[in-house]
């Protein structure tokens, strides 16, 4: 894993005020990381360092105060609202922490919702094939469980071939063997589906498992390490 | 036991929807507004009519006769039940104005030498009395006056019986039988600059028209004044009267002006009522979907009071206290709308009727009475609400809500219709079935504002139709020419050969009893001649109808009164002439909207007063492209001509006062029955936009952009006021039809007319105001903080 790979995208010298009325808070500053194409990017940190609010820059939900982003070279920073609508729909999947299904649609109805928009979309079925709950396509989120309800999200989120994966917190809400199901099911995808991947966590023990793992403090990157032999899920302890 | 921490929070709690707020509190606005300003209207005008008509003692009964002898008046004074009567002249006359080619028709009125209080006294408006200086002194009513520019020091030439008389105006007053004046030639609108009333000195008119010593009207008041004893004295007078050739005899509520004034009032008062309860109504269900919303959203909140020891009393009232500030402010923002409509409507009915002192009054009652009734109906807005809370266990309540149920709809068991719809039309399906409460005020809301506003332009086209009808499709005349008494033959040959003219058509109008056994009506019968083409009554099905040899045809109305059918035979006793009763058959009915009508052939009708051949108007048709001036000129010389009507001036003036104020009316109309379509919708959106934020959110995140997720709320919308919309118009040819059974008068019959142009105007309308309130949930959708919404736990 010597040679460099492509990088997918950069984030330069990013930083993120929040103005709560008279006062400042600084979410993100100076943070600079670059992802490169098909990797599993790890990025790990205490309650309230940023994390989130950096992977809602990379996700084209929120722009940077300062700083720079690029996408294959396209400066995200100062896009239009309507050009990081069409960027969310084209590059990026977005895996929650609470799901955020729609309650009055099915399994198989919420992943049509991303298909609907999509350029180059996958068949539905194909993605929650891909999460492995054909049997449960027809039912309603309240009548899943919250890892079920996560693969589907899982599924929505790669339902419309986007390069770039985003899990927030993904397992946050769930217990051990549903969690790593969970990551299983990003790592396959990952390595079959050629997804780069990006998650965030505050539990460092999935820190493992990742190409590369950023550690946050403060709204800046601490350090960035790379593990050249990522732990395999199943061997994941916490 | 009202909570100050807990009246914080209720001010906070509303503050954060003043979207909703708004919207309510308009519709709650125009509900109290339109009570207290129609009821108040409605008082101040009743009152200023009641306060007119006795300061001005207006008669309770009014004879016609053809001359009876001054000492009959002591004797009709001693029947029973009368309590006051005055005999006077009353004559058709014709004006002759300087700057007018066209004669004017008239009614000139006697009036006492020197002014002592009478029954139907005047109001002068300007100049004075009679001042005996001339014998020749006129009062004029003063919008005749006002309309030709005529003031007192003018002088007027009228033609009284068969004497030219040169008039000194001294004054100008207004009476209290002449509110609404109505020419006698016909129509449903008055036409001051021509039509006049001309009171004169008692002596100087008995002089005049051959009336010395004698009266041909008698009016007088009652002790007893309901309906049934007027009517028997009435009959009393009327054999006592007998061989002076009684003509008519009528309650003076029965007269044009009285009636038109009393049936605008009690219509104003039905108004009052209804169209305020739709309104508030609609109002209350809004709220309930609102409160309830909101209570759910406070679920745990409301665990937590009970929990630390709120009881359901408490959590009522605070959540009753919702009602109460909505209630209060709709009050408080609907009496100042009401004092608004008030005084605009009461300028506008001023401009109407001649009524004087028709002023804008304070009615603190009707205040409180307002506001009484919005916080009742506040209130019922929040029952809904206050239930869930009160049955919520507090354990159970500070858990977050059950998931939202996975269940489907019944819809979904039609895999036909189910299984091709997008998902979008499947989350709209299941939003609209899983609260059916919403959707169903949603669907209502919209029907009641089709249903008003396709009723409010459907009664501008019922006036167009009877316009229509009543102008174009049966008279067919240029002018009609009424004669002092029965002609022969010669008369119409004479008139036809006068400049202009190419057809004359020949008239017999006589006042008629007509009785079916208890059922009885006096009105005019009008004789045809067989091949009648200046006026042609119609059928149902607009057919001309055919004027029978023998016998009548009635226009339903009469008939309905009569309780008669086709094939029926009445009493017909004709008030001239012989007066003989005989019977005649009915032989068909035809329809009209303006007064009461009934035909026989002229022959048969001369048959019946004993004549040979004699007409008593005459329709004349113009050559076209003619003026008719020469043909005034020889008219206004003839003293036989009592009155000269102009078939397209009628016209013209109905359109005039009706058009003009309609207008208005409608576009106020309309506007406010959209404000209930439109707080409605904005009402739901609002409501489904605070819950499924996050669903806005996870839309956003996968790339919808704010108008595509709008697509998905809006759907929710249009098909509910899709169906809102088709049973709106039901429901608005419901209203029509209503209106015209109810709001039909003798005067003027409602026709029930609904143009397919009308209805798609009123969808029109629906979809217009339906898209503006999308544009406002578009702009919501753009301005939701998603992000955020994502981010925090179910
Ligand atoms: N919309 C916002 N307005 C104001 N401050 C915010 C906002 N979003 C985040 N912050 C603040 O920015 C800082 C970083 O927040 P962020 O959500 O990125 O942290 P995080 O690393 O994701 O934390 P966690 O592990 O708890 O999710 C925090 O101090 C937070 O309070
Ligand atoms: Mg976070």
């Amino acid at each position: 894993m010597i040679e460099r790979a492509e990088v997918l995208l950069s984030v330069q010298s990013a930083s993120k005020i929040y103005k709560m009325g008279e006062i400042d808070v600084p979410a993100l500053r100076d943070a600079s990381i670059d992802i490169r194409d098909g990797e599993f990017l790890i990025i790990v940190g205490p309650s309230g360092s940023g994390k989130s609010t950096l992977l809602n820059l990379i996700g084209g939900m929120d722009r940077p105060s300062d700083g720079s982003l690029s996408f294959l070279g396209e400066d995200l920073a100062h896009y239009s609202d309507r050009k990081l609508t069409l960027y969310r729909k084209e590059q990026i999947g977005f895996v929650f922490q609470f799901y955020n299904l729609i309650p009055t649609l099915t399994a198989l109805e919420n992943v049509q919702v991303a298909i609907e928009i999509a350029q180059d979309p996958m068949d539905p079925m194909e993605a929650i094939r891909l999460v492995g709950l054909e049997d449960r396509a027809d039912h309603f989120p309240a009548q899943l469980s919250g890892g079920e309800q996560q693969r589907v999200s899982i599924a929505r989120a790669i339902a419309s071939n986007p390069r770039l994966l985003l899990c927030d917190e993904p397992t946050g809400a769930l217990d051990i063997e549903t969690s790593k199901q969970v990551l299983g099911l990003l790592k396959r995808l990952n390595r079959e589906l050629k997804k780069t991947v990006v998650l965030i966590t505050h539990n460092s023990a999935i820190a493992g498992i990742g190409d590369r793992i950023a550690y946050i403090r403060d709204g800046r990157f601490a350090s960035i390490d790379e593990n050249t032999e990522p732990t395999p899920v199943e061997e994941v302890e916490w | 036991m009202v909570s100050r921490t807990l009246l914080r929070k209720t001010r906070r709690d509303l503050m954060s929807r003043k979207g909703s707020l708004l919207a309510l509190l308009a519709i709650v606005t125009i509900g109290v507004g339109s009570y207290l300003g129609m009821s108040a209207v409605h008082r101040d005008l009743d009152g200023a009519r009641h306060r007119y008509y006795t300061e001005y003692r207006l008669a309770d009964f009014q004879v016609d006769l053809k001359r009876a002898p001054e000492f009959e008046i002591e004797r009709v004074k001693n029947l029973p039940n009368v309590s006051e009567v005055r005999g006077r002249v009353s004559m058709a006359v014709l004006l002759d104005l300087p700057d007018l080619a066209e004669p004017i028709s008239g009614t000139a009125i006697s009036m006492p030498e020197t002014r002592t209080p009478v029954l139907n006294d005047l109001h002068l408006s300007s100049g004075s009395w009679f001042t005996g200086r001339e014998r020749r002194e006129v009062i004029l009513n003063d919008s005749f006056a006002k309309a030709n520019g005529i003031q007192p020091g003018d002088r007027i030439k009228a033609l009284l019986f068969d004497k030219q008389h040169d008039l000194l105006v001294v004054g100008t007053a207004i009476s209290p039988e002449f509110v609404y004046l109505i020419p006698p030639s016909g129509g449903l609108a008055p036409d001051p600059a021509r039509f006049g009333v001309l009171y004169l000195p008692e002596e100087f008119l008995q002089e005049s028209c051959d009336q010395e010593g004698a009266f041909n009207q008698l009016i007088g008041t009652t002790h007893d004044r309901s309906d049934k004893a007027i009517d028997s004295t009435l009959d009393d007078i009327e054999s006592r009267l007998d061989l002076y050739g009684v003509a008519n005899t009528a309650r003076i509520n029965e007269t044009a002006s009285v009636k038109f004034l009393a049936d605008d009032l009690e219509g104003l008062r039905v108004s009052a009522r209804v169209i305020p309860a739709l309104f508030l109504g609609v109002a209350a269900l809004i709220m309930n979907v609102l409160i309830g919303r909101m209570i759910t959203q406070q679920r745990s909140t409301i665990g937590t009071l009970k929990a630390i020891g709120y009881g359901n009393l408490a959590i009522t009232i605070h959540y009753l206290g919702y009602g109460v500030f909505i209630g209060a402010l709709g009050g408080i923002l609907g009496i100042a709308f009401g004092t608004w409509i008030h005084s605009a409507m009461l300028g506008l009915y001023r401009t109407f009727y001649t009524v004087p002192d028709i002023r804008p009054h304070v009615f603190p009652d009707l205040w409180f009475l307002g506001m009484a009734i919005t916080l009742v109906f506040a209130m019922f807005g929040t029952v809904r609400g206050i239930r869930y809370a009160a049955r919520l266990e507090p354990a159970e309540a500070m858990h977050p809500p059950p998931p939202e149920r996975g269940n489907r709809i019944l819809l979904e068991r039609i895999p036909i219709f189910w299984n091709p719809i997008s998902f979008r039309w499947k989350m709209i399906l299941r939003a609209v079935f899983r609260n059916p409460f919403r959707s169903a005020v949603t669907i209502l809301a919209c029907v009641i504002s089709t249903g008003l506003i396709l009723m409010t332009l459907s009664n501008v086209d019922a006036l167009d139709y009877v316009m229509d009808y009543q102008f174009a499709k049966i008279s067919h005349e240029d002018l009609t020419v009424g004669l002092r008494d029965p002609v022969g033959m010669e008369a119409s040959q004479e008139l036809k050969l006068l400049g202009g003219v190419s057809e004359v058509e020949r008239q017999l109008s006589v006042s008629c009893d007509l009785r079916n056994g208890p059922y009885e009506k006096r009105m005019g019968i009008l004789g045809l001649v067989s091949n009648n083409r200046l006026i042609t009554p119609l059928d149902s099905e607009n057919n001309p109808i055919p004027i029978p040899e023998k016998g009548l045809v009635l226009s339903e109305r009469v008939a309905e009164i009569l309780h008669v059918k086709v094939g029926d035979t009445l009493n017909v006793r004709a008030l001239i002439g012989s007066r003989e009763e005989v019977t005649a058959p009915v032989v068909a009915l035809v329809k009209t909207y303006l007064s009461l009508a009934a035909y026989a052939r002229i022959d048969y009708l001369n048959r019946l007063i004993g004549e040979d051949s004699s007409a008593n108007v005459l329709l004349v048709k113009l050559h076209p492209g003619k003026r008719s001036g020469t043909l005034y000129k020889e008219l206004k010389q003839r003293p036989s001509v009592i009155a000269i009507g102009e078939r397209a001036r009628a016209f013209s003036q109905i359109d005039a006062t009706f058009g003009k104020n309609m207008g208005v009316m409608i576009a106020i109309t309309v506007f406010f029955s959209g404000i209930i379509a439109f707080g409605s919708i904005l009402n739901t959106a609002l409501v489904s936009l605070s819950e499924r934020e996050r669903e806005v959110g996870t839309l956003r995140v996968l790339g919808y952009t704010p108008y595509q997720v709008l697509q998905i709320f809006s759907g929710e919308s249009f098909l509910l006021n899709s169906i809102g919309i088709v049973f709106g118009f039901g429901a608005g040819v419901g209203l029509v039809h209503l209106i015209a059974t109810q709001y039909s008068t003798e005067l003027f019959r409602f026709p029930a007319v609904i143009h397919f142009f009308r209805v798609i105007e009123t969808g029109s309308i629906m979809v217009l105001i339906i898209g503006f309130a999308q544009i406002l949930v578009f702009l919501l959708i753009k301005k939701l903080r998603w992000l955020e919404a994502l981010q925090v736990k179910e």
